[in-house]
């Protein structure tokens, strides 16, 4: 390959003319391109700061290092490159100025004036305008700016008013308004939209997507909108707000609501008349409804309550005779009183006749008393004379209550222990009678004297036939000498008979007399 | 005149004569009472009870002379029973005992109801009239006493049973023997007779206030 020195403009009019596949292949271009790289660096070499190479070196290097080399620089330059871009995209009114300089130095400053061309044709007319008004750049960038959009002049003469009511913040070196719009680009600049020209944007916009009815979009140009209003209220707001007055301030405070609520219902409807009075979408729709519903219910809530639901009500309070049209819902203690018609008479007639047939009546039945002890002995007013002596009658208590044991047994006792021994012998008697169930003679302990012999053996015949307890003749009868019957008597004896007996006699009724004379004086008191 | 300004005392050491030994005496008898006379007691007898206390008289005189150990006479021409006291009386109230045992039995009360009052203290007899309860004249005090005594006098026995007392009924007077009170409970039942009540009203009451006086 030979190796012709070009210089470096004139080679970099070779790398231009070149063709693209051309740099694919390997070829004489090389040394070309390096010779280039060479002239760019050099050239380059006075904006860098830091520059550590005073030229590319090229020779007998590999790519990678001289790749490395151009890095270098390249990475120095990078941030005052930006700088510049960004101040040229603020004022695009230098790039001409620079341009003119431009083209004062040097004519073979591409870049430039490729640049020049796209922004020579929008903005003649503005630098025109311009020429007079030198001093404020701001102002002036400004005005420029909103020829297109008549609607930001107030927005601007406002915000001239508001410097000025600021004064006590601002000082030549802070700016709310430079502050201000130091957000707005920060934002335009994060978002992608121009913020000088959001309204023009924003409503181009509208009118590209209302044809479309995306809803999205149309939610984002609503918050657009809505953010614009906000942001134009806020303004008119603040003003109002240093030179407020109580009365303005609360008076006027439904005012300021109203004039919110008005600003935002003519925005919307603005836009509805923006969007060419198109048919609103069912969001829309299903909007309004919430919308008028939520009014009503706040009216009602705003409104006294009706007298029925307003808790305790005197007759005063409500309107007359409101109560009868009511359905009023009462508790009823007492069971209502059964309606009487011809089935229920029926029924009840039925029922009286089967229950008689039965002769099931419901009567009331005694209840049954406990079963009580039993009844207590009731001592019998005795209203006879009584036989003992009242000597006997104290005596007879006295024991009673010393020796319980050796009283004698009082009348009823003793009519029970006679009645008990009448019982048991009649027992015996059946029982012997039977003869099959054998039951000895209940052996009744008494001290009394019985003839009963010493041993008493077992035996075969029953108790009551056998004579084993019977007396000895001479036990029934002990009389000595001749005993005669009275028919045998011979009339001497019998003589001798009755003068013995009336002997007898006179000599007992001889010892009666006090006896007597006793009870004819107990008679006669 | 020279006195001794110095008391003169005792000396308590030995030389003490000691003291007599306190004396017992035996209870004083009837007989000794009164400084050795003695003690009479005269039971004045009523006409109606003259036959009585002649048919009785053994009854009487058996128990006090012997029992009582009481002298008893009848002053005929007094028509007084008199009794005394002997030597060997053992007390002084045997007299009186023997006493209203005779006098109970010259109110009306029978042999064996009064000698009660012999063998226990506790017995009282006790007399009022019927006027003392309610004015009554005439046929009404007649109906009283009829309402008294009851048909056969069997209103009487039912007092007497339920309350352990022995009533006489002497025309307008009632005495009434028996402990204090029983005796208050016949009292009772009788003045409601008295006043009025019947008889089956009385028998009622009679039959509670017995049942608790023989608890």
């Amino acid at each position: 390959m030979a190796t012709v020195k070009y210089s470096g403009i004139e080679a970099l009019e070779k790398l231009k003319s070149t063709e693209p596949p051309v740099f694919l292949a390997p070829s004489s271009i090389s040394e070309v391109a390096r010779a280039v790289s060479q002239y760019l660096f050099t050239k380059l070499k006075p904006h860098d700061p830091k520059s550590q190479l005073d030229q590319l070196w090229v020779d007998g290097f590999d790519t990678e290092q001289i790749w490395q080399q151009i890095d270098m620089q390249s990475q120095h330059l990078l941030p005052s490159l930006r700088q510049e871009v960004n101040r040229f995209v603020k004022n695009p009114e230098e790039i001409r100025k620079l341009a003119n300089l431009a083209l004062k130095v040097s004519h073979e400053d591409d870049v430039d004036e490729m640049d020049m061309d796209g922004f020579d044709s929008d903005e003649d007319n503005e630098l025109e305008s311009n020429d007079s008004e030198a001093e404020d750049e701001e102002e002036d960038d400004e005005e420029e700016e909103e020829e297109d959009d008549d609607g930001e002049e107030e927005e601007e003469e406002e915000e001239e008013e508001k410097d000025g009511d600021n004064e006590g913040i601002e000082d030549k070196f802070f700016k709310i308004k430079e502050l201000e719009e130091f957000l707005e680009e920060g934002e335009a600049q994060e978002y992608g939209i121009d913020y000088k020209n959001k309204k023009g944007v924003a409503k181009r916009k509208n009118q590209n997507l209302s044809d479309d009815e995306d809803e999205e979009d149309d939610e984002d140009e609503d918050e657009d909108d809505e953010f614009d209003a906000f942001a134009g209220g806020d303004d008119e707001e603040a003003d109002k707000l240093g030179r407020a007055r109580y009365d303005d301030f609360f008076g006027g405070k439904k005012k300021e609501t109203k004039m919110k609520l008005k600003d935002l219902s003519e925005d919307e409807e603005a836009e509805r008349e923006n969007q060419g009075n198109e048919k609103l979408s069912t969001h829309e729709k299903a909007r309004l409804k919430l919308q008028s519903k939520i009014e009503q219910m706040e009216k009602a809530n705003l409104d006294p309550k009706h007298w029925t639901m307003q808790g305790e009500i005197t007759a005063a309070k409500r309107p007359m005779n409101s109560a009868l049209e009511v359905d009023l819902d009462f508790e009823h203690n007492a069971r209502p009183a059964p309606v009487i018609t011809e089935e229920v008479t029926a029924s009840l007639e039925d029922l009286i006749k089967s229950r008689i047939i039965e002769a099931r009546f419901d009567d009331v039945q005694r209840a049954p008393s406990l079963p009580t002890k039993g009844k207590r002995e009731a001592k019998e007013l005795d209203d006879s004379k009584s036989k003992k002596g009242l000597a006997e009658v104290y005596e007879a208590e006295y024991v009673q209550k010393a020796n319980p044991a050796f009283a004698p047994t009082t009348l009823s006792d003793e009519l029970k222990k006679e009645a008990s021994m009448l019982f048991k012998k009649l027992c015996l008697k059946l029982d012997a009678l039977s003869h099959f169930h054998f039951t000895p003679k209940p052996v009744i302990e008494e001290m009394s004297i019985q003839n009963v012999p010493a041993i008493a053996m077992e035996e075969v015949a029953p108790v009551a036939v056998s004579d084993a307890a019977m007396l000895a003749p001479e036990e029934i009868f002990s009389g000595k000498g001749d005993i005669k019957d009275e028919s045998e008597l011979t009339q001497e004896e019998r003589k001798r008979r009755r003068a013995k007996k009336k002997r007898k006699f006179k000599a007992e009724s001889a010892n009666e007399p006090a006896k007597k004379a006793r009870d004819t004086s107990a008679e006669n008191p | 005149m020279a006195e001794s300004t110095q008391m003169d005392v005792e000396t308590a050491t030995g030389g003490t004569v000691p003291l007599p030994p306190k004396p017992t005496f035996k209870p004083l008898k009837a007989h000794e009472m009164s400084d050795g006379k003695v003690q009479f007691r005269k039971i004045s007898v009523p006409p109606n009870r003259y036959s009585p206390l002649k048919k009785a008289w053994l009854d009487i005189y058996t128990p006090i002379y012997d029992q009582m150990k009481v002298d008893i006479r009848m002053n005929l021409k007094a028509r007084k029973v008199e009794l005394k006291t002997r030597a060997d009386t053992p007390d002084i109230s045997n007299l009186q005992k023997s006493a209203d045992f005779v006098h109970a039995f010259m109110l009306g009360f029978d042999i064996p109801d009064a000698i009660s009052l012999l063998r226990m203290d506790e017995l009282y007899v006790e007399s009022f009239e019927i006027k003392d309860v309610k004015t009554l004249k005439g046929e009404h005090l007649s109906r009283a006493i009829g309402r008294l005594s009851g048909k056969g006098g069997k209103t009487k026995f039912a007092i007497e049973n339920s309350t352990k007392t022995r009533i006489v009924i002497a025309d307008t007077r009632i005495h009434i023997l028996g402990a204090f009170s029983n005796i208050k409970v016949a009292r009772g039942s009788l003045c409601s007779l008295i006043m009025g009540s019947p008889a089956g009203k009385v028998y009622s009451k009679l039959r509670s206030v017995s049942a608790r006086l023989n608890e």
